[in-house]
């Protein structure tokens, strides 16, 4: 599985009511249903843990939509 | 009757011939075992009353001998089971402070204590000339906590307490001098010795095993000394079940009660021992060191199968919420008879309110009564001003089959206070990832409630008795 889908598989792992046909690279944080402190954790956990990646505390705060994620994963990896 | 040995010497006059107690070594009459107790107390006799005994023996006729005896000197009998770690042993006998320590032959050079150490054996007396005067408050035992939930600490038992508690397990459990009782369980701890009062309460016979029996010889000892109660933890009957299923009824046939503790038993664990036992029924009970049998479950129907029962008689429990009112749903307090005094050396602790011990257990009565166990106020996690429940967590967690064992704790969070933090055994070949866990309990749990950090681990550390320390976790992470 590439990149893009595995960090697609994610946002639908931590938003499992997410219809599909919702998810978009570029959509908000405040735009998700449900995108709070907690499931914020949760998707930079289940990111470090599949890309074995240690997300920096500063700047997983800047993320804020899945094309950041991605970009950060692949800066990182 | 108002001190232990009351019960005691009124059955050896009533059936001094009986069996009072069978081991694989050999057996003793109820005359021969106050005999026994006899030539301990002689053996005391030097030391004054009140003082502290340690019996650092396994399950044996002479364990129980140097038990009896110690409580006919008037002194306090510490008992600690011979398998414990060479490091809590030396902890309980800095802190106990006793006068002598009283252990089996093989034994006696691990105990490391400034205390006077003997080798008991099995000499008699036939008379204890020098009798003591002995009160119902007098301290007869001192356990100490099996440390789940915080470090051990001392619980002294008094005579007051034990024939209470000794006559309600006769009376709800309905023992008779007609039983023979299999008792595969340490008297050091409150669940076997309680059992054994109770044998010694109503004159029947007890088959006593060491700890460590495997299942084949328990179930063959229960069918050839013809049993009518059996006690055992739940991880036994449900180890029993997994090894030998429906056959079991072949060796069950005859037993009138199967006794358990108040450690979560599975619900299968109870409907397959309804099938079971054809003439008797599974009880169970809730209580601690420190209040002994405060509830009793008696399993006979459908739907109550996580219960820990009613009240016993003579016990008054309230569930109360952190701001002291009597609530349906909240912290377990016991009122009774069985309520010590106080810990060893440290009564500050207890914290009666009004002679109301605060368990730190959380409860919840149904509409009948019937009390059940929610888990520990102090395991309770905060975060983010929700309260979650590790115990939710871990059933949730443990639905998934390559789980073995899973205990939440609550860790520091900048952002939120406390977060969930997960301690997970795998089970054995298992290739679960965290992601797998955490996608989960997102599916399961609330967003607050899912654990943050997943730790796999070999195992976890244990108590004496095998039950998870809680607290180790927590503090050591």
């Amino acid at each position: 599985m590439d990149i893009e889908s595995e960090v697609k598989e994610i946002f639908f792992e931590v938003f499992p009511s997410m219809p599909h046909d919702e998810f978009s690279w570029n959509k908000k944080q405040k735009d998700y249903d449900g995108w709070d402190s907690f499931a914020h954790l949760q998707l930079l956990t289940i990111a470090e843990e599949k890309f074995s990646i240690k997300l920096d505390v500063e700047e997983s705060t800047s993320i804020n939509s899945a094309k950041n994620l991605l970009d950060y994963i692949r800066s990182h990896t | 009757m108002s001190v232990i040995l009351d019960f005691f010497d009124n059955v050896v006059d009533r059936f001094p011939n009986k069996t009072a107690v069978i081991t694989n070594e050999r057996e003793c009459t109820y005359q021969q075992l106050a005999e026994l107790s006899n030539f301990t107390a002689t053996l005391l006799s030097e030391y004054q009353q009140r003082k502290v005994v340690s019996i650092v023996m396994d399950n044996t006729i002479e364990s129980i001998g140097a038990y009896l005896g110690t409580l006919r000197a008037g002194c306090i009998a510490h008992l600690l089971s011979q398998n414990m770690s060479k490091e809590s042993l030396t902890e309980q006998l800095i802190s106990a402070e006793p006068v002598l320590v009283l252990c089996a032959q093989d034994i006696i050079d691990r105990i490391e204590t400034k205390s006077k150490k003997m080798h008991f054996d099995s000499r008699t007396i036939a008379h204890y000339e020098n009798e003591r005067k002995i009160v119902p408050d007098d301290v007869a035992y001192l356990i100490y906590t099996s440390g789940t939930t915080s470090e051990p600490k001392g619980v002294g038992v008094s005579h007051a307490n034990a024939v209470f508690t000794t006559k309600n397990i006769v009376s709800v459990l309905e023992y008779s001098e007609e039983d023979r009782d299999v008792l595969p369980l340490p008297l050091s701890h409150s669940f076997g010795l309680g059992c054994m009062h109770a044998s010694f309460y109503v004159g029947s016979t007890l088959i006593l095993h060491k700890n460590t029996i495997n299942s084949f010889e328990l179930l063959e000892s229960i069918k050839r000394h013809g049993a009518t109660t059996f006690a055992a933890v739940p991880a036994t009957l449900t180890k029993l079940l997994d090894e030998y299923g429906s056959k079991m009824e072949r060796y069950f046939s005859d037993l009138r009660l199967v006794i358990t503790n108040s450690t979560a038993i599975p619900e299968n664990t109870v409907k397959s021992f309804r099938k079971i036992l054809k003439k008797g029924r599974l009880a169970t009970y809730y209580g601690l060191t420190e209040a002994s049998r405060s509830t009793f479950m008696k399993f006979n129907s459908d739907g109550k199968e996580s219960s820990v029962g009613i009240p016993a008689p003579g016990v008054q429990i309230k569930l109360v919420d952190q701001e002291g009112n009597e609530v349906d749903d909240g912290e377990i307090w016991i009122k009774g008879l069985n309520v010590i005094k106080g810990y060893w050396k440290d009564s500050s602790v207890m914290n009666p309110v009004e002679g109301w011990l605060k368990t730190g257990d959380l409860g919840r009565f149904d509409d009948e009564g019937y009390l059940y166990l929610k888990g520990r106020t102090d395991d309770i996690i905060n975060v983010a001003g929700e309260k979650v429940n590790p115990q939710h967590v871990e059933r949730i967690v443990k639905l998934l089959a390559d789980i073995e064992e899973a205990v939440a704790v609550g860790v520091k969070h900048e952002t939120f206070g406390q977060v969930v933090k997960l301690f997970v055994k795998k089970t054995a070949g298992s290739h679960i990832t965290k992601s797998d866990i955490i996608i989960h309990c997102i599916k399961n749990l609330e967003r607050y409630k899912i654990p943050v950090n997943i730790e796999f681990v070999d195992d976890f550390p244990r108590t004496e008795y095998g039950k998870i320390k809680r607290f180790m976790l927590t503090s050591h992470r």
